[in-house]
């Protein structure tokens, strides 16, 4: 069982929305995950550093033909935290006694 | 009465994070279209292995091939470029659904062909893949929905 931790650094929302789609990926492309969240080239650069920084993400610089291309990865700390993140939210609400109802 | 703010802020959290992991879930997931394409090529293929001529043949096999891998091409190659998903999404539950699926619609298809060419029906082969490849149009989005269920069981932070 995974241990409850809340994380400060992955709850803010936009950090969150990036870390839960690279949790469900082996790697995602920048384009794919500025898309996904709405976010500019700078500002998504900009979160990627912080969780780069905080060894959450493995950012990944490579070419497509003559095409730069950057994906990024959780490193298995930053999928430890986002796993022990997502368990300390269901236990706030676990507590709370109210339901998530799945889409 | 109130919700607890905090409670509140963790309940759409988790709402969020299951729709984050949706969102790569769904673009990983094989078009409509694609098991359309693979049972009219299915098709091609009984229908040159039915005239029985080697310009028939000859013309069925490179289409079906070069169809099958064009077709393949344009399905993953979207994905790829987007996102690779993880690797304990698809369990063996999932990788029992894909095989249980090739294996009924190979086996239902080669069924129905020997069964009419005992029968002395023409154009067995092309009649079985004219049934196999619907059944493959129809069934595929079906193994997509099952996949994907299976897939959001298995993401961080799913009710297992």
């Amino acid at each position: 069982m995974t241990a409850a931790r809340f994380d400060d650094l992955i709850h803010p929302p936009t950090r969150l929305a990036i870390v839960s789609l690279l949790a469900a990926s082996q790697w995602a492309d920048f384009k794919f995950i500025r898309d996904s969240v709405a976010l500019s080239d700078s500002a998504l650069s900009k979160q990627l550093a912080t969780l780069e920084q905080a060894g959450y993400v493995e950012i990944r610089k490579g070419f497509v033909g003559k095409r730069p291309r950057t994906s990024a990865r959780l490193t298995p700390a930053g999928r430890t935290a986002f796993e022990q993140h997502v368990a300390a939210l269901q236990a706030m609400v676990a507590r709370s006694g109210v339901k998530i109802v799945p889409s | 009465m109130d919700e607890d703010p905090h409670t509140a802020d963790a309940a759409w959290a988790l709402a969020d994070i299951q729709r984050r992991q949706q969102q790569v879930i769904d673009q990983a997931t094989v078009p409509g279209w694609y098991w359309w394409a693979v049972g009219a090529l299915m098709v091609v293929l009984a229908v040159g292995v039915d005239v029985r001529t080697p310009a028939a043949l000859g013309a069925a096999v490179p289409v079906f091939a070069v169809g099958l891998l064009t077709a393949t091409g344009a399905a993953v190659r979207g994905q790829f470029r987007q996102a690779r998903l993880r690797n304990g999404l698809l369990d063996g539950t999932g990788v029992t659904a894909i095989l249980g699926f090739v294996a009924l619609i190979v086996g239902g298809t080669l069924g129905i062909a020997f069964a009419l060419r005992a029968g002395g029906i023409h154009y067995p082969a092309t009649l079985a893949c004219l049934a196999g490849g619907t059944a493959m149009g129809l069934g595929g989005p079906v193994l997509m929905r099952t996949l994907r269920r299976i897939m959001l069981g298995n993401r961080a932070g799913s009710p297992r």
